[in-house]
């Protein structure tokens, strides 16, 4: 039993093979650190003896015999497997190592050819400039942002208009709506495909049309915000005016009754304004979009279950409106009582 | 030695006395929120006579002792809010007052719109449950014709009725009634004229009423958001005070959906269009002419209404085909009319007046339906009305725009509530 379980702990003789290759591989490393610092042609050149030495290690692992042997090939059997081979042979599992392994061979044989190898140094080479993309794009919006933000800070300090609300400061809002439409937005209505693709299609839809909202409704608030700034920047100014007459109220319910009419005043005028009426509209009409899209989605879900859907019941509604209305006019055509309690 | 111009001592005291009242009002206010608050409303005893889908009919009992109206009043509130505004609480009750007064009033209840409501048009709640009240009122009563009142959006109805129906309507009585849309006055005037509101029935459907409530309260954030609470804060102590405070809050925010294709006519033909005062609106298919209005005309509205602005009422007396009309424009808000201890002394029984005044009988067309109360005395003739109506033009003009004596202002809490209704 002791010299069985010691027999099992040898590594497989198939083994000596693949460890020679992975040694041949780990020789040709220097090539992959020049690559890695490649600037010039000259490494450039060590990169591709690189990536020839990867398709020979690669295609040469995949033609091992141990791999063949783990995929119960017959042909390379050893004595002490063949009965679990015999066993396994029909084994769907097995089979499908086979098939995977097969692949892998073409595949590494293909790639260990001249034309593709440079085909991949080619496409390697390309690759810093997909990531340079894709970060600038990024940090593009992001600088936007940070514009707005300078800007806007640029602006604390400056006396504020009384009773004002023309041309309203709301372009850190635009900004993040620009930068949500042009680089996040989108991404929601990538085309989707399959079987269930309209009810991806509807999340995507609600998830968008939630995040459109969000920031309008965020544009919308920092509008009804601005008359309690300027409210307190005017009461301010006018208590300072009356400290200096010394005819500062001595009650705080006098300061407030104050500020409160300033504000309302402010709320009144900001109210008529076209930006706050755009605004409104705005946010109503995003509001009404979520919850559209909302309601989609949600009879999508609702169908699951044995209830009937918002559209399944007004259309019935409409149904059984129209039949209300014709049974009243025949009972009044018919003189029947009306509905006295 | 010169006086300061800040006097921080005094700011200082004062502060301390606010922290004093202030701690002292924390500590009574407990027992008033921890005891028994009575905050009902519309307790005025009635009784459901008709009912129709989601409609009711309430009919109150009149003091016996009062000097009876024969011509049953029907009042149709909006769609918007509810009717128990009418009967805030008691002593504080246009309901009271008209009963005191002896009006046999009847009110409908418009219920709560559902789902299945919101196919619902001003046509059939104009011609359909309004025409089948005021026929079961008139055939109840035996009489060809009664009284309407309708406030607000209700008082568009009752306009839009009456120039369909006019030989069933006595008289009309208008308050805070949109009639003439087409001015930038009021807030709702301007915010109507751009809205999508097909868009917004294919939203939500009906439309609904914490939405509209919230538009409302943004019409005022400042006095509806921050100061009616701050007084609430500062009166916390007071029980009738709290009691006050919570049955308008109960009947601010107790807001029914509006059935979306009502709201759709509404803004699209009124808001939008102007139809209503140029004689252009359709309902079925049957044009409103505000000429057909050739009935008696009391139109109330309120000088500081940023809902209905005068500029949006004070037209209908012009347009119509009546020569018996009277604006009386009360310098209160859109709700102050109704419920403003100050006004209540003045709405009510100057409707009841007028009505009086104008309470000639008719000969009775259909047999009384109620055999056990018959509501037609026996026919004793036409008479002429107490106080004549004015025929000519130049009597009619003599009765424009009568503005009442108001008594003094309200102090105290009574102040603030006014406040508040008036702020609505």
């Amino acid at each position: 039993m002791t010299e069985e379980k010691s027999e099992n702990t040898q590594p497989p003789s198939s083994f000596a093979p693949w460890l020679k290759l992975t040694g041949e591989f780990w020789n040709n490393f220097p090539a992959l650190q020049a690559f890695s610092a490649s600037e010039n042609s000259e490494q450039k050149n060590d990169a591709a003896s690189f990536l020839a030495a990867w398709t020979k290690f690669a295609s040469g692992f995949w033609n091992n015999d141990w791999i063949k042997n783990m995929s119960g090939n017959s042909e390379n059997a050893t004595p002490d497997n063949a009965d679990q081979n015999k066993n396994t042979a029909n084994n769907r599992f097995l089979e499908q190592w086979q098939a995977s392994l097969n692949f892998m061979k073409s595949f590494s044989k293909a790639l260990s050819e001249p034309e593709s190898a440079n085909a991949t140094i080619k496409s390697l080479s390309t690759l810093p400039d997909v990531v340079l993309k894709m970060l600038k794009s990024g940090c593009e919006a992001g600088i936007q942002v940070q514009q707005q933000l300078i800007e806007k800070a640029a602006k604390i300090g400056k006396t504020t208009e009384a009773y004002n609300f023309e041309n309203l400061d709301q372009e850190v809002f635009k900004a993040f709506s620009d930068i949500y439409e042009k680089e996040l937005s989108q991404y929601l209505h990538i085309p989707q495909v399959g079987l269930t693709r309209f009810y991806q299609e509807r999340i995507a839809d609600l998830m968008d049309k939630h995040n459109v909202l969000e920031t309008t409704l965020a544009e919308f608030l920092s509008i009804l915000y601005l008359p309690m700034e300027k409210a307190n920047k005017v009461t301010q100014e006018k208590l300072e005016r009356m400290a200096e007459q010394g005819t500062l109220p001595k009650e705080s319910k006098e300061n407030y009754s104050l500020w409160v009419k300033v504000l309302e005043g402010h709320y009144m005028t900001l109210f008529k304004s076209r930006d706050y009426t755009d605004a409104l509209h705005n946010t109503l009409s995003r509001l009404e979009d979520f919850v559209m899209a909302k309601n989609e989605t949600m009879r999508d879900f609702l169908q699951f279950f044995p209830v009937p859907t918002n559209k399944e019941m007004d259309d019935l509604y409409k149904e059984f409106h129209l039949l209300k209305r014709r049974v009243k006019e025949l009972e009044k055509k018919l003189n029947i009582p009306m509905n006295k309690v | 030695m010169t006086q300061t111009k800040i006097p921080v001592d005094l700011i200082l005291e004062s502060l301390a006395q606010d922290a004093e009242k202030a701690q002292k009002r924390a500590t009574k206010a407990s027992d008033v929120l921890l005891g028994e608050l009575h905050s009902d409303l519309a307790t005025t005893p009635y009784e459901v006579v008709y009912q129709e889908d989601r409609i009711k009919l309430k009919h109150y009992f009149r003091s016996e002792t009062a000097d009876k109206l024969k011509t049953p009043l029907l009042t149709v509130y909006a769609l918007i809010n509810r009717e128990t505004m009418l009967d805030l609480q008691p002593g504080r009750s246009v309901v009271q007052n008209f009963l005191n007064d002896g009006i046999d009033l009847y009110m409908i209840d418009w219920g709560y719109p559902t789902r299945k409501d919101s196919m619902l048009t001003i046509d059939d709640h104009v011609n359909g449950y309004m025409n089948n009240v005021v026929d079961f009122i008139r055939e109840k009563h035996g009489i060809p014709k009664i009284n309407l009142m309708g406030i607000c959006m209700g008082g568009s109805f009752s306009v839009m009725y009456s120039a369909l129906h006019p030989e069933k309507i006595k008289n009309l009585v208008t308050t805070v009634t949109p009639s003439s849309f087409d001015n930038d006055k009021g807030l709702l005037h301007i915010w109507m004229k751009d809205l999508d509101v097909d868009k917004m029935i294919r939203a939500f459907g009906n439309i609904p009423g914490d939405l509209m409530n919230l538009g409302f309260l943004l019409l005022n954030p400042a006095r509806l958001m921050i100061d009616k609470y701050v007084g609430f804060m500062e009166n916390i102590d007071n029980k009738d005070f709290v009691e006050n405070f919570i049955r308008m809050e109960r009947w601010i925010f107790d807001s029914p959906d509006v059935p979306g294709e009502t709201f759709r006519q509404f803004v699209e033909d009124c808001y939008k269009k102007n139809l209503l005062i140029q004689n252009k609106m359709y309902l079925g298919n049957k044009r409103v002419d505000l000429k057909n209005l050739t009935m008696p005309l009391l139109n109330f509205y309120g000088k500081f209404d940023h809902l209905v602005p005068p500029e949006a009422c004070e037209q209908l007396t012009k347009a119509v085909g009546s020569k018996d009309v009277e604006d009386v424009c009360l310098e209160t808000g859109h709700i102050g009319i109704y419920v403003s201890s100050k006004y209540q002394r003045e709405f009510a029984p100057k409707i009841a007046k007028w009505l009086k005044a104008r309470d000639e009988e008719d000969v009775p067309q259909v047999k009384a339906r109620d055999e056990q109360k018959p509501k037609l005395p026996a026919a004793r003739g036409r008479k002429q009305a107490a106080a004549g109506s004015p025929k000519t033009k130049a009597a009619r003009s003599a009765t424009r725009t009568a503005k009442p004596k108001s008594p003094a202002p309200a102090k105290g809490k009574s102040a603030l509530m006014q406040k508040i209704a008036e702020a609505i």
